[in-house]
């Protein structure tokens, strides 16, 4: 008997092993991102919208700071060219495609997890609402009469993410044209070089200390001596408190508009270079 | 005649040991129930709270702790640091934070059967009592009974089988005292009474003892419990009610299809104790015993540096879209968004639960652009070494008079850091403090976490975030005098010791490059104290026992520091501890009826408490020390038992207590982003100790039919528990900048500057009635006894009552500017709780041989 028992003992010591385990890379993610509308299909060319055509479609909305729903089934293909990885685009993520680019508002944070620069998505367009905020051309929800973000609920039911690797080099720059049409330009990540911002060498990019207006937690810094084109950081951005170099540099980012003026948003740190 | 008288009264004898032990199993299963550490806080600081009050003499400390642990009752309301646990004479709490792990002696119930229990006014042979009592373990393999014994288990509980085998050789001729003991505790995810967890515990004790003559023995003792398990987060009413179920638990969910805990305790404390017993002649005795433990402890996250994947998530919730209570202006209510949460919680269990496949999918996307990861589970650490000593001597004077002295040398390393446990399939972690990024660029040195080794690249199983040690070594001594004089028994306690203490960091923290690395400077104390009691004996049966006492406490290694993670500050104005205590007791103890009725008082002040706790409007981990922390314990307290006739009895128990701040506090808090110290007071006078009934009574009748069979009924009552409050809201600066806003009531006089404050009212939770009953037979089986027990809790599925929680410390607003802007969720509203659990039972049988 004695023995029996023993023998159970010693077998329960051996069993006892770990209940956690090891827990691998999930099978179901690699074909179907657990992300956005995975029946999305992609759509023939005849129902392949471009940015441009969409802009210049919805042109009178934009333009009267109004919005119009889009009723047609259409399709962008466009790819990720700017998100909120770096805490500066707040609520939004920026896509592009040949012919532009477009600011989407999409009512959650932190979406640079799932939408990182260079992805490609196919997004169905019929139910969206189209619009300008301050001119500034923008795909979202109805809001208060305007232009809103859309729910991510509603986002991830409109777009599917596709498995093709991510090509940053896609998210491509133009250089920056203060005399441009807002409807080419906003949208896209450009490049102004050289760039000298006001407060270079004694300042921070967007700090809380008072010595810099902050509209909506957002500092504007003017490039160039040009009052109406600005470099625009959120005081909760990573990079908020990066110190401005001295001396013309090159800065790249997300180009938007605000009423007449050119707002650059950059993504991350390594938007600003120096010598 | 004659003989037959005899028969009976020794089987009766029998009987009656052999319920006993069995009553006992019972206590500690039910203890067993709460000393898991299943229902612990989300805040990890939160350790169990747990003390096992004992006493031979008194109905009330014999009782309550099993009685009431299905809703974690307190001793008087104490912390567990002033419970004070030895074995074999030597103490072994944690010298860092002072506490207890009852967990740790789980799954070995026959190896610590034997305890001399004394409550805080007796005097007795190994100590002066600890201010919520003192419990000595006597882990000698001769005082254990020779014989096998087999117990089997069912029950719905944190496991759900568990099965024990312990042997006994008793004293062999030799001299030689063998006794083991091997247990098992199990449930996995698809059995364990909360959903989301599981249980993996094997348990050993073995004591060998060789007494080598009549006066010398040495044993040897070694006991280890390796356990696994995954815990129960505490959540909302809302999401309680969204869920249907006051068990939700929001710490696991689907991977694949398959259910996975994001919070797994691993614990393994291997310790030995080696005791050497002199007798140095009929009235002289030295106990003398050495005890190391090297303890590995670690506690896994899921942690974050983007949204919070909790499911529980505050903005997760409908509240958070529509203002429920009516407390706003109602601007922000958006009625549609709050009908999409709420159908989305009521959509399938797998989105009120994590989604690690989302996780693990944000990860891989990161991995194409090569950054960090997102998500990660992490395993916070605290691994100590413990080496105690102590020497204690006894000395019957004669008949009437005992002196008693002794000494304990500690000592005590304990090691905490942070691992990397899973990287959830990501390639790239950096050794950097993500909340510090945005205060400071991204190239600067203060976001780094080690200086040492800037940017870090951290794969799975590396340290990051923190790493550091902290050493305590402790001297203590007491003596102890006892008389017995006419209708006195009285005593003197008397104690001394000396602790120093001291950091030694292992990273060069960004914030505090200077001072977090290597060792910090030595903090030194004294302190005493003293204890007096006598009981004096009345006459027929009744007697009145009187104590009071006072010492100072060298506060806790583990509230010494500002922020122990970060550097090697210590606390400012770090001072002892001081606590005056007294009890009344009055005591019958005749044929039918034995009654306790105990009024005590306890007073503390210059105390330190710590903790930290995320504060989102400073987006940054807030760690505050409260010095000057004063307060009082007092309460009354009932018990009786009747015996009605020689098999039936009756048990009445109750308490109606108070435990609470008597003033308010000096406060100094560290942001974790900034690395800066500010200083304010907190307005906590009046708060309570919370996660225990501070009322509870209880009936019990408790029946026995012959030799073998027994019931027991008991119905409890409990009401008065509060939750654990924040201080947060009841800070100065806090209420200030409510009374310049106008904000919650309070409000500023400009003309005369006067701030007028509306301190919050600490959160409750619910008490109400809960019914046990206990049904339990001895079975003889080849002339051994077989004992059978059934116990059922809570047979009226109360799940209303609170067992624990805590106020959230989050603002139901947010700052921008100095202005307030009203969120339209509210957290005043919504602390965090733990519920009872429904209906639950233990099946026990268990075979002697």
């Amino acid at each position: 008997m004695k023995k029996i028992l023993m023998t159970i003992a010693f077998g329960s010591l051996v069993m006892a092993g770990c209940m956690d385990g090891d827990w691998d890379v999930p099978q179901s993610i690699q074909d179907n991102p657990p992300y956005g509308n995975n029946t999305i299909e992609k759509y023939e060319a005849a129902k392949v919208m471009t940015i441009a055509q969409l802009k210049t479609a919805n042109k009178s909305a934009i333009e009267g700071n109004s919005v119009a729903e889009i009723t047609d089934d259409v399709q962008l293909q466009v790819v990720v060219n700017g998100n909120d990885a770096g805490g500066n685009l707040y609520k939004q993520v920026s896509v592009q495609d040949e012919t532009g680019g477009i600011i989407i508002g999409i009512n959650a944070t932190d979406q640079a997890a799932f939408l990182p620069v260079g992805q490609k998505l196919l997004i169905n367009l019929k139910g969206l609402c189209i619009g300008g905020y301050g001119k500034q051309p923008q795909l979202g929800s109805l809001y208060n009469g305007g232009i809103g973000r859309m729910e991510l609920e509603t986002w991830k039911q409109h777009v599917r993410l596709v498995k093709d690797d991510v090509v940053a080099a896609k998210a491509d720059t133009i250089d920056f044209n203060p005399s441009a049409d807002v409807m080419t330009q906003t949208g896209r990540i450009v490049r102004i070089s050289p760039a000298t911002i006001t407060g270079e060498g004694t300042q921070t990019l967007a700090p809380e200390d008072g010595s810099v207006r902050l509209t909506n937690n957002c500092a504007n810094r003017t490039i160039n001596g040009n009052s109406k084109v600005v470099l625009r950081t959120s005081s909760y951005s990573d990079f908020a408190s990066l110190p401005i170099p001295t001396g013309p540099v090159d800065v790249y980012g997300v180009c938007t508009t605000f009423n007449g003026t050119w707002q650059i948003l950059m993504r991350t740190e390594t938007d600003l270079k120096s010598e | 005649m004659l003989w037959a008288l005899m028969s009976i009264a020794a089987s009766q004898s029998y009987a009656q040991t052999e319920t006993t032990e069995t009553e006992k199993d019972q206590k500690q299963d039910n203890a067993a129930f709460v000393f898991t550490e299943s229902q612990l806080g989300e805040d990890d600081e939160m350790t169990q709270n747990v003390i096992m009050v004992g006493s031979n003499t008194d109905v009330y400390k014999s009782n309550v702790g099993y009685l009431w642990s299905p809703v974690r009752f307190k001793f008087r309301a104490y912390n567990s640091r002033y419970n004070d646990i030895y074995m074999n004479g030597v103490q072994v709490n944690n010298a860092e934070h002072g506490q207890f792990n009852y967990s740790t002696i789980g799954g070995m119930n026959d190896a610590m059967r034997s305890i001399d229990a004394t409550s805080p006014f007796e005097d007795n042979s190994f100590a002066m009592s600890g201010v919520g009592g003192s419990n000595n373990y006597n882990l000698r393999a001769s005082n254990y009974a020779a014989g096998n014994k087999i117990t089997l288990s069912g029950a719905n509980r944190n496991y759900t089988l568990r099965g024990m085998y312990s042997f006994g050789t008793g004293v062999l001729p030799k001299g030689w005292a063998v006794f083991g003991t091997v247990g098992y505790r199990w449930a996995n995810m698809q059995t364990a009474a909360v959903e989301g967890t599981f249980y993996n515990s094997l348990s050993y004790f073995l004591a060998v003892q060789k007494i080598f003559n009549d006066r010398h023995a040495l044993n040897l003792s070694t006991w280890g419990n390796p356990t696994e398990r995954a815990q129960q987060g505490a959540s909302t009413d809302e999401a309680y009610w969204l869920a249907n179920d006051r068990q939700y638990n929001p710490y696991w969910g689907y991977q694949d299809g398959k259910k996975r805990s994001s919070r797994v305790v691993n614990n393994y404390e291997p310790s030995a104790l080696l005791t050497w017993d002199y007798k140095i002649n009929d009235n002289m005795k030295l106990t003398t015993s050495a005890f190391a433990k090297y303890a590995m402890y670690s506690s896994t996250k899921l942690n974050y540096n983007g949204t919070n994947p909790a499911p529980d998530y505050w903005k997760n919730f409908p509240s958070y879209n529509y203002d429920v209570w009516g407390e706003t202006d109602g601007t922000n209510n958006n009625i549609d968004a709050y009908w999409t949460s709420y159908n989305f919680w009521k959509g399938g269990r797998h989105n009120r639960q994590i989604n690690f496949d989302e996780l693990y999918f944000a990860n891989r996307q990161l991995n194409k652009t090569g950054t960090d990861a997102v998500y990660y589970i992490q395993a916070r650490h605290n691994d100590h070494l413990a080496t105690n000593l102590s020497s204690t001597y006894n000395w019957n004077i004669d008949r009437s008079r005992k002196f008693t002295a002794g000494i304990q040398l500690t000592s005590h390393k304990g090691m905490h850091y942070q691992t990397m446990e899973d990287l959830m399939g990501a390639e790239n972690f950096h050794n950097v403090n993500t909340y510090a990024i945005g205060t400071y660029p991204a190239s600067d040195n203060r976001v780094q976490y080690d200086l040492n080794k800037p940017n870090g690249q951290v794969r799975e199983g590396d340290r990051f975030g923190f790493d550091y040690n902290i050493l305590v070594q402790r001297f203590n001594a007491f003596a102890q005098y006892s008389l017995d004089k006419g209708i006195a028994h009285s005593f003197l306690t008397g104690k001394i010791g000396g602790e120093q203490m001291w950091r030694d960091g292992k990273m060069r923290n960004g914030l505090c490059a200077d001072y977090s690395y290597g060792k910090s400077g030595k903090a030194r104390f004294l302190d005493g104290g003293f204890k007096m009691g006598s009981t004096l004996n009345l006459g027929a049966g009744n007697t009145i026992t009187m104590g009071v006492g006072y010492e100072t406490r060298a506060p806790q290694a583990s509230t010494a520091f500002v922020s122990p993670e970060m550097n090697n500050n210590f606390v400012e104005n770090l001072k002892n501890e001081k606590m005056y205590s007294a009890e009344l007791s009055y005591a019958v103890n005749v044929s039918w009826l034995q009654l306790n009725l105990n009024g005590y008082f306890s007073h503390t002040y210059e105390g330190t408490e710590w903790q930290n706790y995320y504060d989102d409007n400073e987006n940054s981990f807030t760690y505050v020390s409260m010095t000057g922390v004063e307060k009082n314990y007092y309460g009354a307290e009932l018990g009786a038992k009747f015996r009605i006739t020689s098999n039936f009895s009756v048990n009445l128990i109750g308490t109606i207590c108070d435990a609470k701040y008597v003033s308010d506090t000096d406060v100094r808090y560290m942001l974790s982003n900034e690395g800066t110290m500010q200083a304010t007071r907190c307005f906590n006078k009046g708060m309570r100790e919370g996660g225990t009934p501070l009322t509870a009574l209880s009936l019990g009748l408790n029946y026995r039919v012959g030799r073998g069979w027994y019931f027991n009924l008991a119905g409890n009552y409990y009401d008065r528990i509060y939750l654990f409050y924040t201080p947060v809201t009841r800070f100065e600066s806090t209420q200030q900048l409510w009374a310049r806003n106008n904000y919650n009531g309070a409000t500023l006089d400009n003309a005369t500057g006067e701030y007028i404050y509306n301190v919050p009212d600490q959160a409750k939770g619910k008490g109400g009635f809960m019914l046990d009953a206990s049904i339990g037979h001895t079975f003889y089986v080849a002339h051994h006894p077989l004992n059978v027990n059934l116990m059922l809790t809570n047979i009226t599925n109360n799940t209303k009552i609170t067992t624990g929680g805590y106020e959230q410390s989050r603002m139901n607003y947010s700052v921008s500017d100095q202005e307030i802007n009203t969120r339209t969720y509210n957290f005043t509203r919504n602390p965090k709780k733990y519920y009872a659990q429904g209906i639950n039972g233990m099946l026990n049988i268990n075979y002697r041989f």
